[in-house]
């Protein structure tokens, strides 16, 4: 939300002038196709979704109602509380992990390399946006088998054969696959709008490569660098795709937890118990992160 | 050129990026405690030149030396040159006393004596009460004065400026020139001044560098530039001269047929300088050469009027008068007028 | 770290993120099912295999009507609530914009469930239709983001001048504002169409029958391995990837006029 609301804030625009009547239409046509879209078929969605969660599920069938069994029947329960953690853990771990390995990369895009290759990093880096994830997830497989081409290069030079896959380490393959090209992204977007005078006046008044790095350009990418976290945070928290298919599905995670509660228990007011944890915890997530970037020193 | 004491001392240094020469062959010396100002138009590299005294870039050829130790592999964290830049760069993510404290953490002083040191500059710069507020809350004055504290605490034996003024209003200007001079006294430490300011470079400077086309045109104090142009460029990137071509003949010499005199300049042809408030106006013909000139408008300027004239040739020509002045000859566009100097008020450039 | 270090190190990060995608069509032309060092032979059977399979077709035929619709309306719904954000204030207008950039944080797969439960209620749950809405939501944010761009490059008095020189709103809008933005729109609709193409979350919710291709993706990788998968997947990568290029040349084009 917050972030929604300083972009618009950021935008100039024709300040509240006085509309004319005649031009009420003219602004409503271009004003209501989102109100109208998104009340209908965003807002209504989690709203229902909300109240699903005080449903009741008879014969298979669900009835409005209003109860708290379904609350009560997942959180009280260890399965759902070790799910919870098992994902938050994995989303901190995913998020510092691409934090970490696209910095040196973002670094070396954003002072190193010239404009025009940065540019075509950045292509490159948005082109597997347009690569389905499953298609990567299932190359994965294919590469991290036991007898796959991986082990194979590794038993040339005597190593393994290791179990990669169906493993906390696959799953994490699979969160890079998805997440570390945002993030170098975002990172380097920051790291080459860090004012460069500012590097040189830190190194001017005696800072060493090292002080620079971590004194002024880690603070003044700030923002940048935990967006990038965020994100990565969001999108691993959420993934369904790298714990099913890389990390077999064991231990389960809250993503899972809903496909299997939604898909073959039918249970859809107990998998909206789940999502709503979830939004809940991502919501904390983004606002403790925005409120961390934007703190003001005093 | 030398300085009596020398602190920095440029020899044979050349800048070159690619195929561009932002600087030629640089020879000079900078003395202890004092105040040069290195002024140019932009891209003379006179920038370069300041870049390359604090390590931010490295000299093609040629060697720097400050003390007499050779700069030139001496990486910038370790050179003692603070810079106070253009766009200040205060670091935005620190408070004003964190800004000022930098270089002495830098330098591993400890917590204690570093915030008493830097609280010591702030008061100095009468910043008090300032320290905890974020940099990006202050005027434009004040950030100014952060940013010479910052640079200052460490105390330097010199102090680097790149144009640190071009960014305030005009009335701010004039006080932090002030205010820097006072301080530079105050201190004893060789301030080193980039600016394209004319104004800037005169008032404060002891010794002015004029650069052109990453060379030196001329080094001397600001009476002697302004009087006394060695060539064509500085006179006109000094402004308010009018450049005279002649011929001269026994201390005579000939300008559009009319002769002047000019005691001891050497026979053959040469180029004179007569500075716009050693012009005289005349409204007739007297008895001594001048130059018939068609008044064309008049300027308002800080210290006087400017009027402008087209000699014979069509060039143009200047002379500086005061308001009482203005109103006695009431010129009028296309009239015509007389305009002579003074022999001694005449400089013969070298070039 | 060294400067060449830094850039093996950038190289291996590349590899990483393009293994996958490289394997994978690599892999759709190799006879092994089970494929490790060194290689099987060349072959096209996976295609044919796929391709011969008539509901990978009518896959095929789903996601590009899916991927249409929703990209025309989500490029409308962007494009208005742009030129909202641009052209007018009013009160609420903060929440009006969170609601306008709010999707892409919702979870895939809680989305997905909120709108099988949703479109259930409209009896829509199953339906072509239904997936059309779905996308639809998801990619307004992104058209709304390119045409928001756009039009901050477009000088506000333009319009102002249009409306000066007699022109009605809806006059100024046709003359002025849409051929501006037209690159944006383009890009926008090239770049949801994209997205949609690709998305398998939602659509496996509520697609029911009528499934798109990352649906069958989806299926075939819930069961055994199989490279019809990398045949599949290198034919809907080289489709988003025309759509992704082609809007980029169109924007290349306009702009350089």
């Amino acid at each position: 939300m917050g972030r929604a609301a300083s972009c618009g804030a950021a935008f100039p625009h024709f300040g509240p002038a006085p509309v004319p009547r005649s031009n009420f239409v003219y602004r409503s046509v271009w004003q209501w196709p989102l109100l109208i879209w998104q009340g209908l078929f965003f807002i209504g969605p989690l709203l229902l979704m909300v109240a699903m969660t005080f449903w009741l599920v008879r014969n298979y069938r669900m009835e409005p109602d209003f109860v708290f069994d379904n609350w009560e029947r997942m959180l009280t329960r260890g399965f759902f509380w070790d799910a919870y953690f098992v994902t938050l853990g994995r989303a901190a771990l995913a998020a510092t992990l691409a934090s970490l390995i696209a910095f040196p990369a973002s670094f070396a895009l954003a002072f190193r390399a010239s404009e025009t290759v940065r540019r075509w990093a950045i292509f490159f880096l948005i082109v597997p946006f347009f690569t389905s994830y499953l298609v990567r997830i299932y190359a994965w497989q294919v590469l991290l088998a036991e007898s796959g081409p991986l082990n194979g290069l590794l038993g040339y030079v005597g190593l393994g054969p290791f179990t990669m896959l169906n493993s906390g380490f696959g799953a994490m393959v699979g969160y890079m696959t998805l997440v570390l090209p945002l993030v170098v992204i975002l990172q380097t977007f920051s790291l080459a709008a860090v004012d460069r005078n500012l590097i040189e006046a830190a190194r001017n008044l005696g800072a060493n490569p090292r002080a620079t790095l971590f004194r002024v350009i880690v603070p003044a990418a700030k923002i940048g660098l935990i967006i990038g976290f965020v994100f990565a945070f969001i999108l691993t928290f959420g993934d369904f795709v790298s714990p099913a298919y890389l990390g077999g599905s064991n231990p389960p995670t809250l993503s899972i937890l809903i496909v299997d509660t939604t898909k073959s228990g039918q249970q859809w007011p107990r998998a909206s118990v789940v999502a709503l944890m979830m939004i809940v915890t991502l919501f904390i997530v983004a606002f403790a992160a925005v409120a961390a970037a934007y703190r003001r020193k005093e | 050129m030398t300085a009596a004491d020398p602190l920095v001392d440029f020899s044979g240094v050349k800048k070159n990026y690619g195929t561009f020469e932002a600087v030629k062959t640089l020879d000079l010396t900078i003395g202890r405690g004092e105040f040069v100002a290195i002024m140019g138009p932009s891209g003379c590299g006179k920038t370069t030149t300041l870049r390359m005294l604090a390590g931010l870039e490295n000299p093609t050829a040629g060697t720097i030396r400050i003390d007499g130790q050779v700069m030139n592999d001496v990486p910038v964290h370790e050179r003692d040159t603070p810079l106070v830049w253009q766009s200040l760069a205060l670091f935005p993510f620190l408070n004003v006393v964190e800004n000022v404290e930098f270089g002495l953490k830098m330098r591993g002083v400890e917590a204690k004596e570093r915030r008493d040191r830097a609280m010591l500059w702030l008061d100095r710069m009468g910043l008090k009460g300032f320290e905890t507020r974020p940099v990006d809350a202050l005027s434009g004055g004040q950030r100014q004065r952060v940013a010479l504290a910052r640079s200052l605490v460490t105390e330097p034996q010199m102090l680097l400026l790149d144009e640190p003024l071009s960014a305030l209003d005009a009335h701010l200007v004039i006080r932090m020139q002030g205010v820097l001079t006072k301080l530079q006294k105050e201190l004893g430490i060789t301030f080193v001044y980039v600016t394209h300011s004319q104004s800037e470079a005169f008032a404060m400077a002891d010794r002015v560098v004029i650069m052109g086309q990453g060379e030196i045109a001329q080094i001397g104090t600001p009476q002697e530039i302004f009087r006394a142009p060695n060539n064509r460029f500085v006179a006109e990137f000094v402004g308010r001269n009018n450049i005279l071509e002649g011929t001269v003949s026994g201390g005579i010499i000939t300008i559009d047929g009319a002769e002047y005199p000019l005691p001891g300049a050497a026979d053959g042809p040469a180029e004179i300088v007569v500075a716009a408030d050693r012009m005289e106006i005349h409204a007739t013909v007297s008895d001594a050469a001048a130059i018939p000139a068609e008044f064309v408008s008049e300027e308002f300027a800080g210290t006087g009027i400017i009027c402008y004239f087209e000699g014979p040739d069509g060039e143009e020509l200047k002379a500086q008068v005061n308001e009482t002045q203005l109103a006695a000859l009431a010129p009028e566009p296309g009239q015509t007028f007389w305009l002579s100097w003074l022999p001694d008020a005449a400089h013969v450039m070298a070039g | 770290m060294g400067r060449s270090l830094s850039w093996v190190y950038v190289a291996a990060l590349f590899a990483f993120v393009f293994a996958p995608i490289l394997t994978s069509m690599v892999f759709s032309f190799n006879s092994d099912r089970f494929p490790t060092v060194p290689l099987g032979e060349f072959t096209t059977h996976w295609y044919e295999t796929a391709f011969s399979r008539p509901e990978v077709w009518t896959a095929f035929r789903n996601s590009l009507v899916v991927a249409a619709s929703a990209a025309a309306l989500s490029t409308f719904i962007g494009f208005a609530t742009a030129y909202t954000d641009f052209r007018f204030g009013f009160r609420f207008k903060s929440a009006y914009l969170a609601l306008a950039l709010l999707p892409p944080t919702i979870p895939l797969v809680i989305m997905g469930l909120a709108m099988l439960a949703w479109l259930s209620q409209l009896g829509l749950s199953g339906t072509i239709q239904g997936i059309i809405i779905a996308h639809t939501v998801m990619g307004a944010p992104f058209a709304m983001a390119i045409c928001r761009l756009r039009l901050q490059q477009m000088d506000p008095s333009l319009e102002a001048a249009a409306r000066n020189l007699g022109a009605s709103p809806w006059r100024a809008m046709r003359t002025v504002v849409i051929p501006f933005c037209m690159p944006a729109i383009i890009s926008a609709y090239c770049l949801t169409a994209a997205v949609s193409f690709d998305e398998f979350m939602v659509a496996w919710f509520v697609s029911g029958l009528h499934r798109t291709v990352p649906v069958i993706i989806l299926e075939i990788l819930q069961g055994n391995v199989d490279p019809q998968i990398n045949a599949i997947g290198t034919v809907v990568f080289l489709t988003s990837m025309t759509l992704v290029i082609v809007s980029q040349l169109l924007i290349l084009r306009k702009s350089a006029k």
